[in-house]
């Protein structure tokens, strides 16, 4: 057959006018997808953009109507009284100190718990797993005095042991590792490590743990930001200036009567660095953990 | 090289045997395969000879040692199992020396029996990939080479080639025998394919329900089958099974309306008992004239080399596969001659072999 006997059909004027229609629908409907997730952002980033504005502003300015995003006549007092008056940086340091600590301990238990819960199969490891999911629907603020005692008792208020002593093991994460381990961690893969000679701790140090990586990394944002984020806890356990987190520290600005809003944006716009630079050394991580399980072969 | 000697092993989950005294010998070199339908007891007995289960009772010797309560490191067998179990995080140079590496050689020597492996399983250029970059064939190759590299007394395989598609299994199996005739190691191999197990298999033990129905080399399987189970278990397409009596000149068995289907010489059967007459569907060839079995056809499969026919006789249902090619329509009779020598017989009340 040679190419002129085609007999081509010409779409008609209403094909091609339908055609360009639904072209332009699609277009409008992105385009109204797109101004609307820019709203959303802006207004969640909005909040941070005016604390850090504010912390260039002078008390004026800040009280001023409307309010300002670049500030009309920029100063780093704020920053330089936070930072002479209060101990900040110690507070960054406690809080960094505290959350990096607590990281290691939660990714450590719920790793093993995690794995054991997964893959060892005895009546007995239901009931535990079956108590320690209990306990995460139990609130914290129910057995923080009794671990304030316990915590008193051992000498360690008023030091990251004592702030650790209540995040040491997240339920969740036991949780989360466990679901890992079924669903990415073939049984085979183990029995074969066993065949093959491996013991069982090196079987959990070279096998389990690598394969965990993404699960792992994404508890240990979770972890990080769930102690940066504690303040009852540090509240209660840390009494004196020095020992103070981050969160209790920046409370101090705010007092009974009054709300000195320059020095807390400053020392808020501080604290943000740490949070926000972890974050994007750890993103690929986090997405990764909680959007897949990952692994199948 | 070993052998392995199972001697009336028992498995038990609380109250409930899964596995009722088997007892299998696996000669030095042999290559056996374990076959059944699901949930027959073969994999648990091979992971009862890797350690990977309990034993409950009986006894297992490797190489005459009995290994029983033997950790699956120091047994010194290698295992294949189904989804490969490949680690995905190590590149297929490192899946195949991890054993090695493990038992603290040399890097040197790990590389040279690594390479050794991989060139008899023709993996060389991929000892750098990872194994989600290799196809279901290399993949399983791969777990091959890990077994071959540890150069074990018995290797176990658990249903290898069951994720492969139909043409690759084909190929694998063939690969698998080659490598089987080069390293004559001791194999024992699980499947439910019993085509895998027929052109595998020096012999094949065949097992139900956590017994041994037959062990024999293949076409001792096929061609004396012990009871109905092992008879249309072994075989493809299915023996046939048609129900009857014995005539009074013992010559012949007759089903409930009559149709008369010969003895072989070798059945020495009373008359009148009741029996079961298997014929396979490939001992059958179209009759001349009126003579032989007649099939009332419902279905008909031409596969060009061969036309596969299905239908009834005497209301039972029963199958062809023919050389010839026909040229007859549903519904119609057929009728079929055999050989009286191929034909099986088999207590209708027991379904043991009676000749």
């Amino acid at each position: 057959m040679t190419t002129n006997s085609v007999n081509y059909i010409e779409p008609t004027t209403e094909e091609l006018s339908e055609g360009v229609r639904l072209r332009r629908r699609k277009r409008a409907i992105n385009f109204a997808i797109d101004v609307f997730l820019i709203v959303v952002s802006i207004l969640m980033l909005l909040p941070l953009v005016f604390l850090v504005a504010n912390a260039f502003k002078t008390p004026a300015e800040m009280l001023s109507w409307p309010p300002t995003i670049i500030p009309r006549d920029p100063t780093i007092a704020n920053f330089s009284a936070v930072l002479g008056e209060t101990p900040l940086l110690r507070w960054i340091g406690n809080s960094i100190a505290f959350a990096v600590m607590s990281t290691i301990a939660i990714v450590a238990t719920s790793a093993i718990a995690g794995y054991i819960f997964g893959k060892f199969r005895f009546r007995t490891l239901n009931i535990l797993f079956a108590l320690f999911l209990a306990t995460a629907i139990v609130p914290f603020e129910v057995y923080m005095i009794p671990l304030y005692f316990q915590a008193k008792s051992l000498g360690i208020l008023n030091s990251v042991w004592g702030l650790l002593l209540g995040y040491l093991v997240m339920s969740f994460g036991i949780f989360l590792i466990r679901q890992n381990v079924i669903h990415s961690i073939p049984d085979e893969l183990l029995e074969a490590a066993r065949i093959d000679g491996a013991g069982e701790f090196w079987i959990f140090l070279h096998i389990v743990l690598p394969l965990l990586r993404g699960a792992l990394g994404a508890l240990a944002v979770l972890a990080f930001f769930q102690a940066w984020t504690a303040f009852a806890w540090p509240m209660i356990v840390a009494t004196t200036r020095t020992s103070y987190t981050i969160e209790v520290g920046l409370a101090l600005f705010q007092t009974g009567f009054t709300v000195d809003l320059g020095r807390l944006s400053a020392a808020s716009a501080t604290v943000l660095i740490p949070s926000i630079l972890l974050f994007v050394i750890l993103r690929r991580n986090f997405v990764q953990g909680v959007a897949s399980t990952g692994l199948k072969e | 090289m070993a052998s392995v000697e199972i001697q009336n092993v028992r498995k038990a989950y609380g109250d409930v045997e899964t596995i009722k005294g088997v007892s299998v010998d696996v000669p030095d070199g042999a290559f056996v395969v374990l076959v059944g339908p699901s949930g027959c007891g073969k994999s648990t007995l091979l992971r009862m000879i890797a350690g990977l289960e309990d034993i409950s009772g009986g006894t297992i010797r490797i190489d005459g040692r009995v290994i029983n309560e033997v950790e699956p490191k120091n047994r010194d067998i290698a295992m294949v199992f189904q989804n490969y179990a490949l680690y995905p995080h190590m590149t297929i140079a490192e899946n195949m020396g991890f054993s090695l590496r493990l038992a603290k050689k040399s890097k040197e020597e790990i590389a040279e029996r690594v390479n050794d492996a991989a060139r008899i399983l023709g993996l060389t250029d991929y000892l750098k990939r990872y194994p989600k970059q290799l196809s279901g064939g290399q993949r399983q190759r791969v777990a091959m080479g890990r077994a071959i590299v540890r150069n074990p007394k018995v290797f176990l395989f658990d249903e290898p080639l069951s994720n492969l598609d139909a043409k690759l299994r084909v190929q694998m199996r063939a690969e698998l025998k080659d490598i089987h005739a080069r390293i004559k190691t001791t194999t024992v191999y699980v499947t439910h394919d019993q085509i895998e197990a027929m052109t595998m298999a020096d012999r094949i033990v065949v097992m139900r329900d956590g017994i041994v129905e037959q062990v024999g080399a293949p076409l001792e399987l096929y061609d004396k089958p012990v009871n109905t189970f092992v008879a249309s278990f072994i075989g493809s397409p299915s023996m046939n099974f048609l129900s009857g009596k014995v005539a009074e000149d013992c010559k012949s068995v007759l089903t409930e309306n009559g149709v008369r289907l010969p003895l072989g010489p070798e059945a020495s059967v009373l008359a009148g008992t009741a029996v079961t007459y298997g014929i396979r569907p490939e001992h059958l060839a179209i009759a001349s004239g009126n003579e032989g079995i007649p099939i009332t056809v419902t279905n008909i499969e031409p596969t060009g080399s061969e036309t596969f026919v299905q239908g009834t006789v005497d209301g039972q249902k029963f199958s062809a596969q023919l050389r010839e090619r026909l040229f007859i329509k549903t519904g119609e009779v057929l009728n079929l001659a055999l050989a009286p020598t191929n034909s099986h017989i088999f207590d209708a009340a027991t379904g043991m072999r009676l000749g």
